[in-house]
């Protein structure tokens, strides 16, 4: 474990020190783990990293260091941003899921673009089924059909996470075959949440108009 | 030389900052005091202040507040109002307000708003800043002459960047120091103390004069986190005085042409009458709508039943639900997910829109607090924590609205989404698509829709001096850092040379630095009279101390004085004394200065015995 610059002791996190509360310069330093002090993998326990990053932030709060000086403040402002960014991936399960795939050397999104075969198929229905719903009247048997649609998508995103997670656990090695399925899967990822934010959206515009 | 010295031994030097609330229709300050948030009310008075200015003439002190306001039906046309609807915006974002606004509103070669006042343009920073100016004054008298010169300053939740900027840069130009620029509705959940109750899920729905927010936040463990906020930046009770103008104007198009329907006088003198019917209808059963404009032969009276009115806001009530529902749905949250509720804002006296809300949460909203003052409250609270005074509480907001950068094909690159938790960062890679292309133009948006032209701007800035190398070679992270005040800022660094530029962005509906740095030097020019009476404060407060000190430290050093300079020092403090009651600033400098001299001979004496006592013990050569 790390220890503090200023006091030695050991730190849970490289920003700041719960012991002597000194606030720690990191340069450089954006793998999101190793800011929470925790251990690089799939499986995280949620409520652990929510209690660390309310922990955390009450070491490193601006808040605290409003009347501090400009350097102490900035540094404040830096470190509780980055532990913030750092949260943001670590709590989504899509975010972390493609960090780890990018940080283990896997293909980006732009490198791979295709979803898993079997889900093309899939794809086109559920896209007939929203295009068919866009403009449609409220209470129609196309308005209808979003809720089943939703139900459809929510589950498939969830088995989509199973098999991620099957994946990346344990972490694959760095340059296999796993890699490039991840990607395929977060793509199938990225269009199921896609779809469900155009859902809700359809949805809300009929709440409103009643 | 005396009074900095005197000042080294004086250890009671207090940070007082303020909370202000600035309305739309009301701006309101409160300090903590006693272990408490007090709203500030001069002259016994509810402490609200209008947020109104009026110009009475080229060269004349504009009024600000109740002053302002009884001008508004006299002169309309210089009686600026809701000028907070302005703050931040392109004339193209504020359109629905232009036909409310008896005054002209026009846009500048940059895109910054101005109201011609006099001849003079008046951009809304400056006009929030009189506003702002005046709540500031209040607060420095209720301290007594203490200095208070840093403020919590709240805005609606969905403030975007050039809107919070604006307030900023408001506080700036009346020489306030903002601390923190904190949401409404986080604030209202402060000052109700809701971090006490442990755990939990609060809705705030405020619906104040001119803005409706809702917020969802969770509690725990004193650390409050905004889950999601949602809402209308036109919905408020100005909306809800509008259905009764619309009304009064529906019953008169008979009697009046458009011309006069469309008069400002006519305008102003409806929208008080309304008001007026508003309140009264929250109290009881029925109230009479009532207008007179003498000079325009205009005379209107009806009675208006609260089932009258309830059905003309019906509509309005539902839209703030409207917004309760995606809020919720953002937090991923049902109604029956929701511990408490507080209201907030005028509006929510109004016995409709306090019943509405209770049938859609299902349970019974918080209104202990005066719904008008609850927002103040918690800046001071805020303002508390951040002076140091509670290490108890922390506020993590989150940003209301998406930040990225327009793409090659006119998409948005979302850099950092909206509700995520402030400060916060986010770095995205970029490279060039031509060979040798040594330069790039990025534009900054900020919104939630897919396309950059739907979004709004926040300004475009060009990266240069990028080494020529074939096309997709260069490595360009742009960096997006927004502070705890919910302000962006922006770097870049080229990955290949490491070189690393920060970008000043030019802001679209903004001032720049120069602009408010030149509006300073104007406003201090042209309000002397101003500028003396915060010097007399100022001074006053200066020499209080001064006297303090030095009879405290008198009475022990009496016997070491040499008698000429115990003399003079005593005929010193008989002046400064004096010198408390004067209201002219240069009299009371002149006493001042005189008092540091008369003051010397006593700061060396403790000097020196202080230095004598730190080294007591030590050999001259361990010095």
């Amino acid at each position: 474990m790390p220890e503090c610059p200023a006091c030695h002791a050991p730190l849970e996190t490289p920003l700041a020190c719960g012991a002597c509360g000194a606030l720690i310069e990191v340069e450089g330093e954006s793998d999101p783990f190793a800011l929470f002090g925790l251990a690089r993998g799939w499986e995280l326990d949620a409520g652990e990293l929510k209690k660390r990053l309310l922990r955390f932030g009450r070491m490193m709060h601006p808040d605290f260091y409003a009347a501090a000086g400009d350097a102490a403040r900035e540094l404040a402002e830096r470190n509780t941003a980055a532990l913030n960014e750092a949260h943001d991936v670590l709590a989504n399960d899509f975010r972390r899921a493609d960090w780890l795939v990018r940080a283990l050397g896997g293909p980006t999104e732009s490198d791979e673009r295709q979803m898993p075969q079997a889900f093309l198929m899939d794809v086109l229905d559920w896209n007939e089924t929203l295009d068919d719903a866009r403009g449609a009247a409220p209470g129609s048997a196309e308005i209808r059909a979003l809720d089943e649609l939703g139900e459809t998508l929510s589950s498939e995103r969830g088995e989509a996470f199973v098999r991620i997670g099957a994946l990346l656990t344990p972490l694959p090695d760095p340059g296999s075959d796993a890699l490039g399925r991840l990607r395929r899967e977060l793509n199938a990822v990225r269009y199921l949440d896609r779809a469900l934010r155009e859902l809700k959206s359809l949805r809300l515009q009929h709440a409103s108009t009643r | 030389m005396g009074y900095i010295e005197l000042n080294v031994l004086n250890n009671e030097t207090t940070t007082v900052a303020m909370g202000i609330d600035l309305g739309t229709t009301n701006s309101l300050a409160a300090l903590w005091q006693d272990g408490r948030p007090v709203v500030i009310k001069p002259d016994g008075k509810n402490g609200k202040i209008p947020s109104v200015v009026q110009f009475p003439g080229p060269n004349a002190i504009p009024l600000v507040g109740g002053k302002a306001l009884e001008q508004a039906v006299v002169d309309p046309r210089n009686t600026i109002f809701s000028i907070k609807r302005l703050m931040g915006r392109g004339l193209a974002d504020v359109q629905d307000d232009l036909a409310a606004f008896p005054f002209p509103v026009t846009e500048n070669v940059r895109g910054l708003l101005q109201i011609d006042v006099h001849g003079k343009p008046m951009t809304p920073q400056e006009i929030s800043s009189l506003i702002l100016m005046r709540v500031h004054d209040l607060a420095c008298r209720a301290m007594s002459g203490n200095e208070v010169v840093k403020a919590v300053i709240t805005v609606p939740a969905y403030f975007d960047e050039p809107q919070r900027q604006a307030t900023r840069d408001a506080a700036r130009l009346a020489g306030i120091e903002v601390l923190r620029i904190i949401n409404e509705p986080t604030a209202a959940s402060l000052a109700y103390g809701l971090d006490r109750r442990g755990e939990g899920t609060v809705v705030v729905y405020d619906l104040g004069g001119g803005t409706f927010d809702v917020s969802v936040l969770r509690i725990e463990d004193g650390v409050f986190r905004v889950l999601a906020t949602s809402g209308d930046t036109h919905l408020g009770g100005d909306d809800l005085d509008r259905a009764l103008i619309d009304m009064i104007r529906g019953e008169l198009s008979e009697q009046l042409g458009p011309d006069e329907l469309n008069d400002p006088a006519f305008l102003q003198a409806a929208k008080l009458a309304a008001e007026k019917c508003k309140v009264e209808l929250s109290a009881h059963p029925r109230a009479d709508l009532h207008l007179m404009v003498p000079d325009r032969r205009v005379s209107f009276r009806r009675t208006i039943s609260r089932e009258d009115f309830e059905a003309a806001i019906a509509p309005l009530v539902e839209r703030t639900l409207d917004a309760c529902r995606l809020a919720l749905s953002d937090a991923g949250l049902t109604n029956s997910d929701i511990d408490e509720v507080v209201m907030v804002g005028g509006s929510t006296r109004v016995p409709a829109v306090l019943k509405r809300v209770e049938e859609f949460f299902g349970r019974k909203p918080h209104t202990e607090l005066n719904p008008d003052e609850v927002v103040a409250l918690g800046a001071a609270v805020q303002a508390h924590v951040l002076t140091g005074g509670n290490r108890d509480i922390l506020l993590m907001d989150v940003i209301p609205l998406s930040l990225g950068l327009e793409t090659m094909g006119g998409a948005v690159d979302k850099l950092i989404t909206r509700n995520s938790t402030i400060p916060c960062q986010s770095t995205e890679g970029f490279t060039t698509h031509v060979d040798n292309q040594t330069g790039i133009d990025f534009n900054v948006v900020q919104g939630e829709r897919e396309l950059a032209s739907d979004c709004r701007s926040l300004g475009r800035f060009k990266l240069t001096g990028i080494p020529p190398m074939p096309a997709g070679m260069p490595k360009i992270a742009v960096r997006f850092h927004v502070d705890a005040d919910g302000l962006l800022t922006v770097s870049a660094k080229d990955e290949s040379s490491g070189a690393t530029a920060s970008i000043e962005i030019q802001p679209m509906h903004g001032l720049t630095d120069a602009e408010v740095e030149g509006m300073l030097e104007a406003s201090f020019a042209n309000a002397q009279a101003d500028f003396d009476a915060r010097r007399v404060v100022d001074l006053k407060a200066e020499l209080e101390t001064m006297l303090r000190v030095t009879e405290k430290h008198l009475t022990t050093a009496r016997e070491h004085l040499d008698p000429e300079s115990l003399t003079d020092l005593e005929d010193a403090v008989r002046s400064g004394k004096h010198a408390m009651t004067l209201n002219d600033p240069r009299e009371i400098q002149t006493v001042r200065d005189g008092f540091e001299r008369a003051t010397l001979p006593l700061a060396a004496l403790l000097m020196d015995s202080v230095a004598k006592s730190a080294l007591a013990g030590k050999k001259l050569d361990e010095v």
